[in-house]
């Protein structure tokens, strides 16, 4: 057991360093090995007779080990019994919740999928990995609103898991660890969160113009002019996240290193980097959970029109504040984990980083693929939300500037996000298409 | 880079003045200017002036050698028959589109000569008047166009040509600095003063209130009389903002001369003591005011050409004149400015590159725009602080973005990279910017 907990935190130091936006590493981690998983990487030759045994054997060590392990699968049940649901009573509200509870495991073992797999593939490529399907189920469910042409459904749903990132997560994460650690600072990687603030900053600025144009009513093709507009600095948000993603993982990975780094001791004792599973069954069940999450959104989306009718919420909370909530729930209990280990760094790097990806790469790759779906999906977020995410940045960018945390910076940061929570609650939506 | 007699470089206070001259206000040309081959002839054309024989021959060589010097030596100077010729063109085809491509071809070497004319001058006056002169006219060509449009009844012109100006220096000029700087630099980070980041971000958050309390009084429909309010607010205002530049020039010329001690003063002593031995100026106190007021008026004859053919451009063209405005005619201007910037950057001098781009955006934020409104005042034309929603975001967003990076006072090629692609999104949502008020601009 020793040997379980400190394999778990080396890999995610290891995987994190690098990788700031590693979603579910952690929580993995904890539930994970027993002595089995020693014999893994030994194959001994077997006789031909023996291998389709094997193989059963291999497939069913493997649906343990991803499936039956995290005590977090408790809740896979909860899917099919979605799908069901849709079928037998067509009760949106109950489809929508338990879809919803169904989805929460798959996107945690994809995730784990996705850290199993970076094993694999070396530092720079599993960085890439994480950076991309870090946030893969927001993706996904993006992606099937936009077939649907939910367009403001995606934009409030992304715009709902920035916000639930930056101010949720976080805010957790720092009220825990300075609860936890109260008698002294809990210090974090300054130039890190400066750099992703930075880019944040950006990502609002793409945001604003296409609002603020349509707002004034001043562009040049009453409709088209914003569509272009987004559509080319979608473009170029993505160039930018690409170098940011080549800055970090090339040239500038010494910036990037947890400050009490030299002085922890406890990694010392974390030597064991063995993944769980090979590298086939890692490729082999990311796509799996991705078919699944992908079957999963379809009922999502499609029940989330009739979930607000029968709970009688505006569709805007239930896309920018309940989808993201549940969405993120695993990035939520690890942040709030290392957070109270003193790793700042990490949890940061959950955080901030998975709102930098979501804003910089998640958004614009959106626009590019409702481009070339053909949807009109654009950067124009309407004046409520764009203003909502400006001030959001500011106050988190303006938190996080010093490279210290408290648990009060904390319980404001929570605070703030309830009082955001409370505006959409009672925001309804001008340009409301859902179909 | 230095405003003094050689006689006083040996003084270890006027060192400091001198670092920190440097850094704040010194012009870019200046720093061009020292990289090319410095003519002995100065001193000769110096001596010369000085004993006023009442030869002929000798105020013919003087002018000869004056005009070798100024006009003759600067490779940037190529571009100067393109005045003329813009001035052909106009009166034989009226092909507002060349007319206006040409003019601002032909305005480039002009304003990287004034600037270069200001320094000069700036040897003979002592550091304080030098650097007011340089604060003064470190951003003439941008005036003197404004006052023309100005003139013309093209308010939003004017304001449109500062505001971008203002952008491209701090997203563009800067981010091209950081970038080169970045990647000549890899393997360590580049530093500069922060203080001297922090006290400009104060400034141009300052100019951006300026301006952001007369366009929301107008954009909320609030004012107690409608069209009026606004305009005395920001005439208002603007007499406020000059007060405050005036203050911020004292402040760096008088009180806080140990605040800007540049980050490696002490490493680089030699270094820039062996660049910059021959502080000698190139041509005498005379020479220098009347190249100056010789530039000025032909960069006012160009600017005349330039302001008439805008109209004509935007529609030749088919781009919208807040695009001509507020992205081509700053890209133009800055451009000796530019050049500078970025070889600083490349020299690991970035404080001097921070002088030069946010040094300017300071300077027109805090005295080009609130003059222009003062002088609109004095000719009677309603010039006022109102830019309009869409632009004073822009401006709010983008001084924000950039006080933020600048606030670690470190740099590196991704940041750099990051500005430049901020300014490709400010220049594509001018692409498609259709100004609302675009009747104002009558021109007469």
């Amino acid at each position: 057991m020793p040997k379980m907990g400190a394999i778990g935190v080396k890999v995610d130091l290891e995987s994190d360093e690098e990788i700031p936006f590693s979603s579910s590493a952690a929580t993995n981690k904890v539930e994970a090995l027993d002595f089995e998983m020693v014999h893994l990487p030994s194959r001994p030759v077997m006789p031909n007779s023996w291998i389709a045994r094997h193989i059963g054997m291999r497939a069913v060590r493997s649906i343990y080990i991803v499936l039956l392990k995290a005590k977090i699968n408790m809740l896979l049940p909860f899917g099919p019994l979605a799908i069901l649901l849709h079928y037998v009573t067509g009760k949106h509200g109950w489809v929508f919740f338990f879809s919803l509870l169904g989805i929460i495991p798959l996107a945690e073992r994809l995730g784990y999928a996705t850290e199993q797999l970076a094993f694999y593939t070396g530092p720079t490529v599993g960085g890439l990995l994480n950076a991309t399907f870090g946030n893969a189920t927001e993706m996904i469910i993006s992606i099937y609103a936009l077939k649907n042409g939910m367009i403001r459904v995606v934009q409030q749903s992304l715009l709902g898991s920035i916000l639930s990132n930056m101010l949720l997560v976080l805010g957790c994460a720092f009220f825990s660890g300075g609860i936890v650690h109260y008698n002294k600072v809990q210090v974090f990687n300054k130039s890190a969160a400066v750099v992703n603030s930075g880019l944040l900053l950006m990502a609002v600025m793409g945001i604003m113009f296409p609002a603020v144009l349509h707002f004034t009513r001043t562009e040049v093709h009453f409709g088209k002019s914003e569509l272009a507009l987004s559509r080319f600095s979608s473009c170029i948000m993505l160039v930018a996240y690409a170098s940011y993603l080549f800055f970090q993982l090339r040239s500038h990975r010494s910036l990037y290193n947890p400050i009490n780094e030299e002085g922890d001791n406890d990694q010392d004792c974390d030597e064991d980097e063995i993944p769980e599973i090979t590298h086939w069954e890692a490729i082999g069940w990311l796509s799996v959970l991705t078919v699944w999450v992908s079957i999963l959104s379809g009922y999502l989306v499609d029940a989330i029109q009739g979930a607000s009718d029968s709970f009688n919420i505006p569709v805007a909370f239930i896309s920018v504040i309940l989808l993201p909530i549940v969405g993120n729930a695993a990035e939520h209990a690890s942040a709030i984990m290392f957070a109270m280990k003193d790793k700042l760094d990490i949890t940061l790097g959950v955080a901030i980083g998975s709102s930098t990806q979501i804003s910089m790469f998640v958004i614009p790759f959106c626009v590019v693929v409702g481009w070339i779906m053909g949807e009109p999906m654009d950067l124009n977020f309407q004046l409520f939300e764009t203003a909502t995410l400006f001030i959001t940045v500011l106050v988190v960018a303006f938190m996080l500037q010093e490279g210290t945390s408290n648990y009060f910076k904390g319980l404001m940061l929570i605070l703030c996000y309830l009082i955001v929570a409370a505006s959409f609650f009672v925001h309804v939506d001008p340009s409301n298409d859902a179909n | 880079m230095s405003y003094m007699l050689p006689v006083e470089m040996e003084s270890i206070d006027n060192e400091s003045i001198h670092e920190f001259k440097d850094e704040i206000l010194s012009i870019p040309e200046m720093k061009a200017q020292k990289s090319q081959p410095i003519q002995e002839l100065g001193e000769g054309s110096f001596s010369g002036g000085l004993q006023a024989k009442g030869d002929d021959k000798m105020w013919r060589n003087v002018v000869c050698r004056s005009i070798k010097t100024v006009v003759l030596s600067n490779k940037l100077n190529m571009l100067m028959p393109f005045g003329p010729l813009a001035i052909f063109v106009h009166i034989f085809t009226g092909h507002n589109g060349w007319v206006f491509f040409l003019t601002l071809l032909g305005i480039t070497p002009l304003a990287e000569r004034l600037g270069y004319a200001t320094e000069q001058l700036a040897f003979y006056t002592g550091p304080t008047v030098g650097g007011l002169l340089n604060a003064t006219f470190g951003n003439a060509t941008e005036l003197i166009i404004s006052i023309y449009a100005l003139k013309h009844g093209m308010l939003r012109v004017v304001q449109q040509s500062l505001l971008g100006s203002i952008l491209s220096n701090m997203l563009l000029v800067l981010g091209c600095a950081f970038f080169c700087g970045g990647l000549v630099f890899q393997d360590k980070e580049q530093v500069f003063n922060k203080a001297t980041a922090v006290v400009n971000s104060g400034l141009l958050l300052m100019a951006v209130m300026g301006l952001l309390f007369p366009a929301v009084l107008h954009y909320t429909h609030t004012e107690v009389h409608f069209g009026k309010s606004e305009l005395a607010l920001s005439r208002f205002s603007s007499c406020i903002m000059l007060l405050a530049y005036a203050i911020y020039l004292f402040f760096q010329l008088k009180s806080q001369k140990n605040l800007y001690v540049p980050l490696n003063e002490e490493g680089s002593q030699n270094e820039e003591n062996s660049d910059d031995d021959d502080e000698t100026p190139e041509i005498s106190k005379w020479e220098s005011i009347i190249w100056l007021i010789i530039m000025t008026s032909w960069i006012s004859f160009l600017s005349e050409y330039l302001v008439n053919a805008i109209k004509g451009a935007s529609v030749a063209w088919k781009i919208p004149i807040s695009f001509i405005s507020v992205i081509l005619l700053p890209i133009v201007g800055n451009a000796a400015e530019h050049a500078s910037a970025i070889m600083f950057a490349m020299k690991d001098k970035l404080d001097i590159s921070l002088g030069v781009a946010i040094g300017s955006s300071t300077q027109i934020s805090m005295f080009g725009i609130p003059f222009c409104v003062v002088i609109g005042w004095i000719m009677g034309r309603p010039m006022d602080l109102n830019f309009q929603l869409f632009e004073t975001a822009t401006l709010f967003i983008t001084v924000l973005v950039v006080a933020f990076l600048l606030q670690d006072g470190t740099s590196n090629y991704f940041k750099g990279l990051m500005l430049i692609l901020c300014y490709l999104i400010v220049a594509a949502s001018f692409f498609v910017h259709v100004d609302p008020s675009a009747a104002d601009e009558a021109g007469t």
